[in-house]
């Protein structure tokens, strides 16, 4: 236990702040260790550390306690007290101290902030999303020490943190669906010099982050870029990120008409898209609202459920082509596609629905010609009457 | 328990700064307790700083405090005692400075100098609660039972009454009196049944008044500070039905997500409900119209309108500009050709529209008739002047819905 003391000790005395983090972090192996679960560790820190480290270091240890007590509010409590006393510091010495600390790696532990709220939520107490706030707040709070750190040169600027602390802003406002307060702070990195200089994991995660705040506003084109981006400078082993980011480029990818092969599936695990991506090259709509309903709670719970119901335009434009490769002519009657239409135990659809989604597939630009009321047909250009899916949309 | 309420705010400073966030809530209602932290920069002393003494920080790392100030906010909840629509106190102030309402006069008194009021009418007024002003005074709150036995007669007595006008002034006064309501509700804590039956109230008056007051002149009806209401008052409702068992809920869930259509918030909300509650032929309905409005399906999107109730259609009513809107653009382009002849009185059918209003709706949006025909061409198709179409003109489609329906049965819910 002073071991571990002396050596925090040494670590800042040294300026070594990736050694520090880790022996204040809960990826670090010393957290098993049962002889630093302590209750109340305060006395012994303070023989060893200075004020304010000795505060850290005991709650730190308080904060393993908790943990192996399953006791994940009180650790929570106990982690927001470790977190605040590099930003409460302000005196310049402990200031040059602390910027050389990649101060993140104390945020680390989000997951112990979601366990503590499934927690108080077992218990009837507090509501969904409180504890989640309360976090976001502090974090908040540290996004904005860090972005008005003027004073320190580039290498012991706080600004270097500001990234990491922007992408566990994200992870919670995701989790309790604010989107709208992400915007200031992609604006706040945009503005930033340093965007293209931090690590590749944190940009990775960043993109990822934007990538899908950009599909939720329906801007396909840009999100497809930012997802992108992050799939292929992910790390070939974090295979459980590469899954996540492909969740949701996925379904951008479709929109944008580039399906998928099975080996990607099969290789991340994601066979719920395999008949959705079969429907929709078809054209085969009832296979695609089979696919849709059976696996409606996984495509629901990644919030892509809206995403893929817009896959239906497309569904509908390689059915109608499929109808014009049938019948081989220019002039195609009205009446064919409501028979393609039954076909796929559509429901309750007539002719004038089937002159709406025509009209619709036109407008959009995914056929070039025009409907002709009086002689119910459609009457498609001679040339390239189906432009591609990636041109028009 | 009383005496803690009334004890002098000053020497509890914890309790102090626990009321002074009330006012921030009043004045920001749709801004949650997250935004305004972040907007107002407001920070808990002990976050930001210098370290602070020891002997406090030992009692605070023990998690003791923080249990404390809990306790003694659950304490400290105001509870209503006044068992009339309106204080005594607030009754005499109004009477006496002539502040009565139309409504709440003595009749008989109206012509007088000083109008008497009349105890059986008079409802307490919603007042900004004002640095100094004690809004949590136990005389002057309601307590919910009370509060329902308002909201009971603000319909039946006035909203619904066939003979005060015009209802332009009646939906003020009603609109206002809800309002109080809500605040007393919102500083005794109120939830569970009670909130919930208040709530389901307001939000039908508010979703009704919408389109009855639709066209109206803007001094006399702001749409907009109506909009806001009611998505306060239907968030709140939401959240409220998140716990127990609420009867009414596919009702509500279903006016939200068509109040809101196109909403991906409020899709996406709905989405998340549970399967009974989404799988409810109300629910089913609304998720239909929901989803040929995300198509571009107008077609399909008028077709199932038919289908909804009055007050759905109410709740619709103000996205039928957009959907016919979108019908003659998708329209436009789609059969955009020389010898194009489409027949007026068909379009007119597809947009549950009478033939002269389809005309109107066509010249504004540049679509060309040639006398039973529509001659449609996607570059003369243009958008229509700011306020050339007057929504009330093409409310046929909900109009037809409400035949005997009461204001009354429409607010409560009977019909």
């Amino acid at each position: 236990m002073l071991l571990t003391c002396s050596q925090v000790y040494e670590a800042i005395d040294n300026h070594e702040g990736s050694f520090c983090a880790e022996l204040l972090s809960f990826k670090h192996p010393h957290v098993a260790n049962p002889r630093l679960q302590l209750a109340s560790p305060e006395e012994k820190c303070q023989q060893v550390l200075e004020v304010p480290y000795d505060e850290m270091v005991a709650a730190h240890l308080r904060c393993t306690y908790a943990v192996s007590n399953h006791d994940f509010v009180e650790a929570y409590k106990c982690q927001t007290l470790v977190v605040q006393y590099p930003f409460g510091i302000s005196g310049d010495y402990f200031g040059y101290i602390f910027s050389s600390l990649p101060i993140p790696e104390g945020f680390d532990d989000c997951r112990m902030i979601f366990q503590a709220e499934q927690q108080l939520l077992r218990k009837g107490k507090g509501k969904l999303g409180d504890m989640l706030e309360k976090a976001a707040e502090q974090l908040m709070g540290c996004f904005r020490v860090c972005a008005s750190d003027n004073r320190a040169g580039i290498d012991d600027s706080k600004k270097w943190g500001m990234l990491f602390l922007i992408n566990q802003l994200f992870k919670i406002y995701f989790k309790i669906n604010k989107l709208h307060l992400c915007k200031p702070l992609i604006r706040a990195i945009d503005s930033s010099n340093l965007k293209d200089d931090y690590s590749m994991a944190q940009r990775v995660t960043y993109k990822y982050y934007v990538g899908r705040k950009a599909m939720f506003d329906s801007d396909y084109k840009p999100a497809e870029e930012y997802l992108s981006f992050s799939f292929q400078h992910c790390h070939r082993s974090s295979q459980r990120n590469k899954r996540m980011i492909l969740i949701y480029l996925l379904p951008v990818k479709m929109l944008l008409g580039h399906m998928p092969n099975h080996q990607l599936l099969r290789k991340y695990d994601l066979m719920q898209f395999a008949d959705v991506t079969k429907a929709v090259s078809e054209g085969n709509l009832l296979l695609l609202n089979e696919a849709l309903a059976k696996h409606e709670t996984f495509f629901i719970r990644c919030g892509i459920f809206l995403i893929l119901e817009k896959l239906k335009i497309i569904t509908y434009r390689n059915l109608f082509k499929k109808v014009y490769q049938l019948l081989k002519t220019h002039q195609l009657p009205l009446d064919a596609f409501l028979v393609a239409l039954k076909m796929m135990q559509v429901e309750e659809v007539d002719i004038d629905e089937v002159q709406c989604i025509l009209a619709n597939l036109i407008c959009e630009g995914h056929i070039k010609g025009y409907i002709s009321h009086q002689h119910q047909k459609l009457v498609v250009s001679k040339a390239n009457p189906f432009p591609l899916l990636s041109s028009s949309s | 328990m009383n005496m803690l309420l009334q004890g002098p705010l000053v020497l509890r400073p914890l309790y102090l700064f626990n009321v002074m966030h009330l006012p921030l809530f009043f004045l920001s209602d749709s801004i949650s307790r997250l935004d305004q932290k972040c907007l107002f920069n407001s920070s808990h002393s002990r976050r930001r700083g210098q370290p602070v003494e020891r002997d406090f920080r030992q009692h605070h790392n023990q998690g003791v405090w923080r249990e404390v100030q809990e306790e003694r906010r659950q304490e400290s909840i105001p509870r209503g005692v006044c068992l009339s629509m309106c204080p005594i106190r607030e009754l005499q102030d109004r009477e006496a400075q002539n502040l009565l309402h139309r409504f709440e006069v003595l009749s008989g008194t109206e012509r007088e100098r000083w109008p008497r009021a009349d105890p059986s009418g008079v409802v307490k007024e919603y007042a900004r609660p004002a640095a100094g002003k004690d809004s949590t005074r136990p005389s002057d709150l309601r307590p919910p039972a009370v509060l329902l036995k308002t909201v009971f007669y603000l319909v039946d007595n006035i909203a619904a009454s066939p003979t005060l006008r015009p209802w332009t002034e009646v939906y003020d006064f009603v609109f206002d009196r809800l309002r109080s309501v809500r605040q007393d509700m919102i500083i005794q804590r109120v939830s569970g049944a009670d909130c919930v039956a208040v709530l389901e109230r307001t939000v039908r008056f508010l979703i009704y008044a919408s389109y009855r007051l639709c066209g109206e002149p803007l001094r006399l009806y702001d749409p907009r500070i109506n909009d806001t209401h009611l998505q306060e008052s239907l968030s709140w409702l939401l959240e409220c039905y998140t716990s127990g068992k609420h009867p009414n809920q596919e009702e509500f869930q279903a006016l939200g997500l068509l109040y809101n259509l196109g909403s991906s918030r409020a899709t996406q909300h709905t989405m998340e409900l549970p399967e009974r509650i989404r799988s409810s032929p109300v629910m089913h309905l609304a998720l239909s119209v929901s989803r040929a409005f995300m198509e571009r399906n107008p077609v399909r999107l008028l077709r199932l309108a038919h289908s909804l109730d009055f007050l759905q259609s109410c709740a619709l009513h103000r996205h039928l500009e957009t959907c016919r809107r979108d019908l003659l653009l998708i329209y436009s382009h789609g059969h955009s050709s020389k010898n194009c002849r489409f027949p007026l009185h068909k379009l007119a059918h597809i947009l549950a529209l009478d033939v002269p209003l389809t005309n109107q709706l066509c010249q504004a949006h540049g679509v060309e008739v040639r006398g039973d025909y529509v001659v449609f061409s996607k570059t003369s198709f243009t958008e229509p002047e700011a306020g050339k179409l007057q929504c009330a003109h093409f409310h046929d489609l909900v109009d037809r819905k409400q035949r005997d329906l009461t204001v009354g049965s429409i607010i409560h819910g009977c019909t």
